[in-house]
Formats: C-alpha cells, structure tokens, sequence
C-alpha cells in the first residue's frame, strides 16, 4: 500500500467511527436534547474557526508542485469563519461568539507554546496537514448528514447551514486533492513512508472529529470491562 | 495557614491507547485528586495513582482513607511556611505515617501531601523549587513499550524514534519477550538506552534465565524481576544476573530501602512520587539510594496527570544524580489532561522546569468534575 492509501485508511475508519458513534447517532436520529445541539455547533465553530489560519500555515510549507491546489484551497477557506459566525448567529448562540473566538485563538496559542515533539518542521507540518485534510475527507462525506439533521431537529435555515452545504459540495475534490499533496508533501520533504504512516498514526491516535466536534460531551470511557487488576505500572 | 475545606476526585480518564504489563492492562488513569483550601481561599492539588500490588491501595481505598484518616489530622491545623530546603522535614512531620501496615496507604499520603504543599506554596507565591532547588536546566524523559505483539511495539518504537527520546523501557514477563524487544531493537538506533521491566512476572531461575537471553540484545538494566519480598532473594538474584537490577515494587517505603541497600539487592531505584507517599519521602529515598551508590531513577505511574507529573518534574529536577526518568506523558496517552497547559515533553524528552506557584499548573476543576466518577466533599 502507498502512504496516501495508509493514510485514507485511516481518515475511513475515523470517519465510520465517526458516523456509527452514539452521539452523532443521536443528533442525527433527533433523539438529542436541543442543548446536544448547541453544544455540537458550538464545538464546531470553535473547531474550524481558526482554520484559515491552519490553512495558511500549511500553505507556507507546501510542496512547490502542490502550491497552487494549497493556495486555492487557502483562498476557499477565507470566507469560511464568516459562514462559522453565521452558524452560530442562526442556532442563536451569538452571545457565545466571543467565549468561541477566545477558545478558537487559545487553541492556536497551545499548539505554539507546547513543547514539539517532532524534529522537523516538515513533520510538524505532516501532523498538522494530516489533521486539516481529515477534515476535508470527513466533510466530504458527512457534512450533508449534517446540515440535514440541523435541519430537520434543531431546525436551521439554509443560511446558517451554508458552512455545512458548501463543504457537503466542494470537499469531495478537496479530499482526494489533500491525500494527494499530502503525499508529495512527504515525499518532497523527504519523509520516509514508515514515518509518515508514523506521524499520521500519531496525530490519529483519537479520534480527531469525536475529540473535536463533541469536546463539550462526557467523554465516554472505554467500552472495555476494567480487569481484575486494572493497574499498569 | 490552615486547611479549612477540600474535595476528593476519583478520576477515570479514558487512554488514547491500552498498556499493558505483566500484572494488567489498563485503558484509563483512575487517579485520585485532592484539592484543599485555606481560609484564605487559596486552592493547593495533589494527586494518587492507586495501585493494588505496588501499595495496596485501589482508588476507593484511597478516598476512604483521605476522608476518613487523613483529611481530619490535618483540617485545621497550622501549617509553618515552606521557604527553604530545610523545611522538606516538616513537611514529612506534617501528616501521619497510616499507622500499621504503613505502606497501604502512601498513595492517599502522597496525594494530601502534594496538595498541602501546593497550597502552602501557592499562599506564598512561591515555586516548589524552593524545597528542591533545581540542578538541571531541563528534564528529559524517556518512553515506555507496553507489553504488547510485536508488530504493535514495533509502531510504538516508531512512535518513539520520530519523538526522539534516547531512552525506553520495555515492559517485559508476558508473551514473547524476545521477540518483542527483537522488533523494537530493530526500529530504534543503537544509541537508543533499552531496559527491561518485568514488574515482577519471574520467579528467580525464570528471571536468571530471562536476564541472560535479554543481555544478548544489549538491554541495560532489567526493573523487578521477581515479585517484591526478601531483599536477600533479589540480593542472591543480582550476584548471578548478567545484568544490573533495578527495585521499584520492592522499594516503597524508606525501611526498603536501607533493607535493599544493606542487602546489596539492587544497582539501582526507581522512586515513584505516590507510590514513596509523597515528595519528602521520594527524595528521602532517592537521596539515601544515591549516598549508598544505586542509581537513581524516577518513574511515573501510567496515566498520572499534571499534578503527578508535576511534582515527578520538580523530583527530577533537583536531585544530585538521576539517570533515568519517565513520565510527563500527558495528552499522548489521556484524552485529557487536567491543565489547559499540559506538561507533555517534546523532541528529545526534553522538558522545561516549572517555575510557577507551587507545582507550577493550573488544575482545572472543571475537567475533575467532567471526569470523576466519585467527588467526595472534605469539611
């Protein structure tokens, strides 16, 4: 298999996993309280409404043979936080606006001050383009699901659903172009596949859309029964 | 100062991934957080890493024995100021030793302990470094294979090689050893440090045994071989074992320690700030460890949040001589720690020294609430 097959393979399983989750069940089925909603909205807009700013971080270090498909992709984001405020605005969280951009901008003050694990830049940036097309895939394939669930049991206007409709339309083209210029990006850099698959495995460890869309949830624990000992070290 | 209130969290913070050893798997930290106030309002945290077969506490054990035995020897009562090194020995003094069977309870000691200090500290404005001076610049960690197939330790080894830590402990004594440290021999560079633990899986000819075949992989030391007990039975271990031994489930209280150095059992400790009952007693025991020659090491429980983390930080930190230390794993492991600003190391290992107000976090309340599956009020 070649890195961008690894790869989709694992964007697929978080996706499924993703889909098949209770909470998104629940959303989708109706069967969530309307502050389920909320806070799901909310989560979303604190997730992406920095994206821009990743986008353009990544556009910094593409590979010259992907500059372009990066920097349109760059220039498709930039309205995006505008359609994000309109979402929230529409499920009438705009008094939440605020707390959403200190939270969105806290987010990105972590990710500079936390000590890098990676030894490159490049790998520090496989990390993150890894995260940013997960999210193009994902979209891709859900964000239809999604817009017709807020529309049909939290009840939302094709206006502040347009951030979900827009990806629902475009991402398709986005994913399969971010898998390919993931993969140059390793390869231009030089990153070895085993490393890649490495970097990629790592920043998937979680799973990235549960981790972000319902941070605002109890995190549910492990399905697995405690063991007679449940102690390590 | 006084402690005039507090609040117990029995924690179940779920794992990005399961580790496993010798004696269990784990897929969540079930740490026990403490967090007291003053009558000024000023909050200290501390916390415990409950394990059954290390002190003999689970984490109900724990918040019993906190609500129950030591919450009420030390609500009220005044506490001195801590502003020197010299005042490590009136934090020992300032909260019981748990009675008979001593040991049992360390875990629940160190987490009050921890607290206290932090809160003392805190009213002070001033850093934990202030009872251990700094003796390094920065800390640097190592990481820690759980006993898992091969292929899977091997994508650990990888995970390992891209952060780029030099040293790493294989968790050994269950399944295909060989092969395991084979398959993560084969990832990491040959300057890579390898030990081996076994927490205790062999008995003394399975260890010898063992030890021989993990030398021909040039493994550097082997951690608890055979299940703690008489020192004399590690001692007689150590004067045939190719290589050297490390105490950690053996070493506990600083009674095993003098029994393990008089014995000549080991060449090295490995401290482990809840499972020693707390900060003054680890370095008690790694500073006697150290005058008697062994090698110091300081190690973490799995899944210890920033608190542990924190005060194993401050540990490493300042004492004279420390070879090996873990820990610090933060959000590569939990899905959530309990600071906004975790403690997680980067490229290397290596971390900075903590230079804020008693341990030097922030704990959020919030994410103890969200994650505790018992919150115990102390009055």
């Amino acid at each position: 298999m070649t890195l961008r097959q690894r790869i989709e393979s694992l964007f697929e399983t978080q996706v499924a996993e993703l889909a098949a989750s209770e909470a998104f069940r629940r959303l989708e089925g109706g069967a969530a309280e309307r502050a389920a909603y909320d806070r799901f909205v909310a989560d979303v807009v604190r997730t992406h409404l920095k994206a821009t700013e990743y986008v353009a971080f990544l556009c910094a270090l593409a590979a010259p043979p992907t500059s372009e498909s990066r920097l349109r992709n760059l220039l498709e984001e930039i309205h995006h936080p505008g359609l994000l405020r309109q979402l929230a605005v529409g499920a009438g969280l705009v008094d939440r606006l605020p707390e959403l951009e200190a939270q969105a901008s806290d987010d990105i003050r972590r990710l500079v001050v936390e000590p890098v694990l990676y030894r490159t830049l490049g790998e520090v940036g496989l990390a993150a383009f890894c995260e940013v097309v997960a999210f193009e895939y994902m979209l891709a394939r859900l964000a239809g699901r999604v817009a017709t669930f807020l529309a049909t049991h939290r009840g939302l206007g094709p206006s502040a659903l347009r951030w979900w409709t827009e990806h629902a339309d475009v991402d398709v083209q986005h994913a399969a172009e971010g898998l390919e210029d993931l993969e140059t990006y390793a390869r231009y850099y030089g990153l070895e596949d085993e490393d890649g698959l490495a970097i990629a495995e790592l920043t998937l460890r979680e799973n990235v859309f549960l981790r972000r869309y319902f941070r605002s949830e109890t995190p549910a624990v492990a399905a697995a029964e405690r063991e007679s000992l449940s102690c390590a070290s | 100062m006084r402690l005039v209130s507090g609040t117990v969290y029995a924690l179940r913070i779920p794992f990005l991934e399961s580790v496993r050893h010798s004696l269990a798997g784990r897929t969540w930290s079930d740490s026990v957080v403490v967090r007291v106030v003053d009558e000024e309002g000023i909050e200290g945290f501390g916390e415990a890493a409950p394990r059954p077969y290390v002190t003999g506490e689970t984490p109900t054990d724990v918040v019993a024995h906190l609500a129950r035995v030591l919450w009420p020897t030390a609500r009220g009562v005044a506490v001195p100021a801590l502003r020197d090194p010299g005042d490590l020995v009136a934090v020992e003094r300032l909260l019981p030793d748990g009675g008979a069977g001593a040991w049992r309870h360390h875990a629940a000691r160190a987490a009050l302990e921890l607290a206290l200090i932090d809160c003392v500290l805190r009213r002070h404005g001033v850093s934990a470094a202030t009872l251990l001076p700094p003796r390094r610049s920065r800390v640097f960690y190592g990481g820690v294979i759980s006993a898992e197939s091969p292929t899977q330790a091997a994508r650990q080894a990888r995970w390992i090689r891209l952060a780029g830590l030099r040293q790493v402990k294989i968790k050994v004594g269950v399944g295909d050893d060989i092969a395991r440290v084979r398959a993560v021999r084969e990832v990491l560079h040959p300057d890579v440090t390898i030990r081996a633990d076994a927490n205790g899986a062999w008995s003394p000819a399975v260890a010898l045994a063992a030890i021989e075949q993990l030398a021909r992989y040039g493994i550097a030391s082997v951690e608890q071989p055979i299940p703690p007990g008489a020192p004399e039975t590690l001692a007689s271990l150590r004067s045939r074992s190719a290589l050297p031994l490390v105490a950690d489930e053996s070493v506990v209280t600083p009674a095993d320690a003098e029994a393990h150095i008089a014995a000549g059992a080991v060449d090295a400790v490995n401290v482990r700030v809840s499972k020693c009952g707390g900060f003054a007693r680890s370095v008690a025991v790694a500073r006697r460890a150290a005058a008697a020659g062994l090698q110091v090491h300081v190690g973490s429980h799995v899944g210890e949040t920033a608190i542990l983390a924190a005060a194993g930080r401050h540990l490493a930190a300042g004492l004279d001589t420390v070879a090996h230390v873990e820990g610090s794993y933060g959000t590569l492991l939990l899905v959530e720690d309990v600071t906004d600003d975790g403690l997680r190391f980067g490229h290397g290992g290596e971390a900075p020294l903590l230079t804020g107000p008693g341990w030097g976090v922030a704990v959020r309340v919030d994410r103890l609430r969200r994650h505790a599956e018992t919150i115990v009020e102390l009055t």
